[in-house]
């Protein structure tokens, strides 16, 4: 009897055994993505999220594969830059490694300074050569930037608030049976915002339930928001703000022209009215209560564009209680324009700028910030003070994580986490957002 | 002497049964959060498995049979970092034919502790430990009871749980728990949790128990607490049904188709989860 008790313990263990097995590989399977070529060379930080802190060596563990039949030998180095681009450290080293076969190197760099760098990985044989670019960061929590704050940038907003509060919003919701689901309900919202502007956007509400939190969700760059049917335990309040998605009966302009429209004015900037638009959303929000909206649980949220969206939307707006952003688009704009002039081919947000000010001369450098300056994020972030969640792309150009970590920085609230995806560019990675959904429930305390 | 044995049997495995492990797992509460688990448990028996695993008919008329209510109790500290607490209230009746019985009630063991999540692997898989106290509620005579083993002890416990590829979770559960006396018992046990959704609010699951208890005493003996060394396999099938995102309520059904020196119970438990 005692030999079957343990018969069956021993099956049981086996089982477990194959579940972990399966996350082994599950795991493997996330971190990994498609490499081709004769040598492959994969680097792995030695912290998992590639940040260190100022008085700590940056280790590295480069792993050196060989595809192919053939022994290899060669060189392996690496380089590092700051963000503009100056050399801080470079090392050398001779690998062989025979065919079918890999080695593991260890890199060591000494400690640097706060900020970001980054670290080039190359190899170099008779007949093959090839560059890994990665970045790490150094006590990021500690960049400090200039704030380039207008005297009347508050004065600006108010005014700006004043206007909109003119605007009668003449919202229009609808119910879509079309769209919606046996478990949630699909609205389509229609209100006039700044200028007297129809803006659109949609509304998800779950059925299962009579009161929910808010999941306010701002748009990328041009980009055009659906309704959100992913979220179970929030209202989805995706608004297209102006020229984006449904919003583009009077704006309707590509992605190369949108942020120049009216750039050369910071009263008619294009962004004053899509700052204002997502104020006209919250108001539409904290106006329908009777669609089970829990107006004291509103969570605002972007990426990108949207990122910089939630972040003044949270700021000008004490009716947004958290606040969840992914790599803001235009922070420190100035700094931003510093670390894009090091960039081997120009990027958005840059590359139109600097497009459109070549292509007129009288728009200076100066002009340019006297108008942006009213809309860089970073200007609003000492006004935020609810809690907020941040993830960033290390390998980011279009949003730099200097620029990024410095808005971060700027925020006044001490209740601030970030998060770094250390292989993503211009987004995070899906670890973010499982991060995320739990940082919220703990927020709202939701079970 | 035997109705007394087969009582004793009864009650040790009924201490393992009364608590339902299902409910909280190895997954973290999370930060500030609460989960109140209140339960019933229902634990039958009329025969017992030997010291062989040979099934021995009970007496005509005898049975043991326990009611229990239990109160677990978590609260999230901080997102890796949670108090537990559980505390039975026990109603056993043992029948031993004749109309003759003896009933028993009162408080049982109290356990509280701490669980702390070692490892997330992507928020998807957790390998947590946990470290608690039992503290006997009630008074002994001459160190006997019938509403435990009477000692303090100890248990740690190693979980591991998570999502399933595709649909499903599962969790398992290796635990060490020592109770302070000369003859212990030293007890490990190991579950495994199966779930699987069946609808968006439904669910069914299967708990796959196994148990040791190790003394040093092997003997059979008539004192309540001088039984200490079986071990027994226990199936359960559960089904769960989310009433909304705070309450949720699960049935469940057990037998104990092998065992060593234990009873051949059966068995079910109603439990409710509030997540707070």
């Amino acid at each position: 009897m005692e030999r079957k008790f343990y018969v069956i313990f021993f099956s049981v263990f086996i089982w477990i055994a194959g579940v972990s097995k399966t996350n082994a590989a599950i795991q493997q399977q996330e971190t990994e993505t498609a490499e081709t070529g004769d040598i492959i060379l994969k680097p792995s930080p030695q912290t998992k999220n590639a940040i260190f802190k100022s008085n700590q060596e940056v280790l590295y563990r480069l792993q050196v594969i060989n595809n192919t039949h053939d022994n290899k030998s060669g060189r392996i180095s690496y380089l590092v830059t700051t963000d503009e681009g100056k050399k801080v450290a470079a090392d050398t080293m001779h690998v062989a490694v025979h065919g079918q076969s890999s080695k593991e190197l260890t890199i060591k760099v000494p400690p640097k300074p706060m900020g970001f760098y980054r670290i080039n990985f190359m190899v170099n044989t008779a007949d093959y050569d090839d560059t890994v670019r990665k970045v790490f960061g150094v006590s990021p929590e500690n960049i400090t930037s200039q704030l380039h704050r207008p005297a009347d940038f508050d004065e600006f907003w108010k005014q700006s608030r004043v206007e909109l509060e003119k605007v009668v919003p003449k919202y229009r919701v609808l119910e879509h049976p079309e769209l919606s689901t046996s478990e949630k309900k699909v609205y389509s919202v229609e209100m006039y915002s700044y200028g007297n502007l129809l803006i659109r956007g949609w509304l998800v509400v779950p059925k299962d339930g009579k009161k929910f939190p808010v999941h306010y969700r701002v748009p990328g760059y041009v980009v055009s928001l659906k309704p959100n049917m992913d979220n179970d335990d929030f209202i989805a309040f995706d608004l297209n703000v102006r020229g984006n998605g449904n919003s583009k009966d009077v704006v309707n302009v590509g992605t190369d022209n949108y942020c120049l429209v009216n750039i050369e004015n910071k009263e008619k900037y294009i962004y004053r009215g899509v700052y204002m638009d997502c104020i006209r959303g919250l108001d539409f929000l904290c106006s329908h209560a009777n669609l089970g909206i829990d107006t004291s649980k509103i969570f605002v949220e972007g990426g990108s564009q949207g990122g910089a969206l939630a972040l003044i939307t949270a700021a000008l707006d004490n009716r947004v209680k958290v606040l969840t952003m992914q790599v803001p688009l235009y922070a420190d704009i100035h700094d931003d324009m510093n670390v894009s002039a090091s960039y081997d081919k120009q990027v958005f947000p840059f590359k139109i700028f600097r497009k459109y000010n070549s292509m007129h001369p009288g728009f200076t450098w100066d002009k340019f910030f006297q108008t942006f300056d009213y809309y860089d994020p970073q200007n609003f972030a000492q006004l935020v003070k609810c809690p907020v969640l941040m993830g960033i792309g290390l390998l980011d150009q279009f949003c730099p994580p200097r620029c990024s970590m410095a808005l971060f920085n700027h925020i006044s609230s001490t209740n601030k986490e970030f998060v770094c995806a250390p292989n993503s560019s211009h987004e995070v990675n899906f670890n973010y957002f499982m991060f995320q959904n739990m940082w919220l429930r703990e927020k709202f305390r939701i079970p | 002497m035997k109705q007394t044995a087969t009582a004793t049997l009864c009650l040790l495995i009924f201490i393992v049964f009364a608590f339902p492990v299902k409910t909280y797992a190895g997954f973290p509460i999370g930060k500030y959060r609460d989960i109140v688990v209140p339960s019933f448990s229902y634990y039958s028996q009329t025969d017992r498995y030997d010291i062989n695993g040979n099934i021995v008919k009970g007496q005509p008329g005898a049975r043991f049979s326990s009611y229990s209510t239990s109160l677990f109790v978590g609260y999230g500290i901080t997102r890796r970092l949670d108090f537990i607490a559980s505390v039975p209230f026990l109603y056993q009746v043992n029948a031993f034919g004749k109309g003759n019985s003896i009933i028993n009630q009162g408080l049982g063991d109290l356990v509280a502790g701490l669980s702390y999540n070692l490892i997330n692997f992507n928020y998807k898989r957790f390998l947590s430990v946990q470290v608690s106290g039992v503290v006997p509620l009630y008074s002994t005579n001459n160190g006997v009871s019938p509403l435990g083993l009477g000692d303090y002890g100890s248990e740690i416990k190693l979980m591991y749980c998570g999502s399933m590829p595709g649909k499903g979770y599962f969790n398992t559960e290796l635990a060490y728990r020592r109770y302070f006396d000369t003859q212990g018992p030293d007890q490990f046990s190991f579950l495994v949790t199966y779930g699987y959704p069946v609808t968006k609010h439904n669910q069914i699951s299967v708990d796959l128990l196994l148990f040791r208890s190790f003394s040093d005493n092997k003997a059979f003996n008539s004192n309540v607490f001088a039984e200490r060394d079986y071990a027994f396999f226990k199936p359960q099938i559960n089904f769960g049904h989310q009433f909304s995102r705070r309450f949720s309520l699960f049935i469940g059904g057990f037998y104990v188709p092998y065992g060593i020196n234990t009873g051949v119970g059966y068995g079910g438990s109603l439990v409710a989860v509030f997540k707070l």
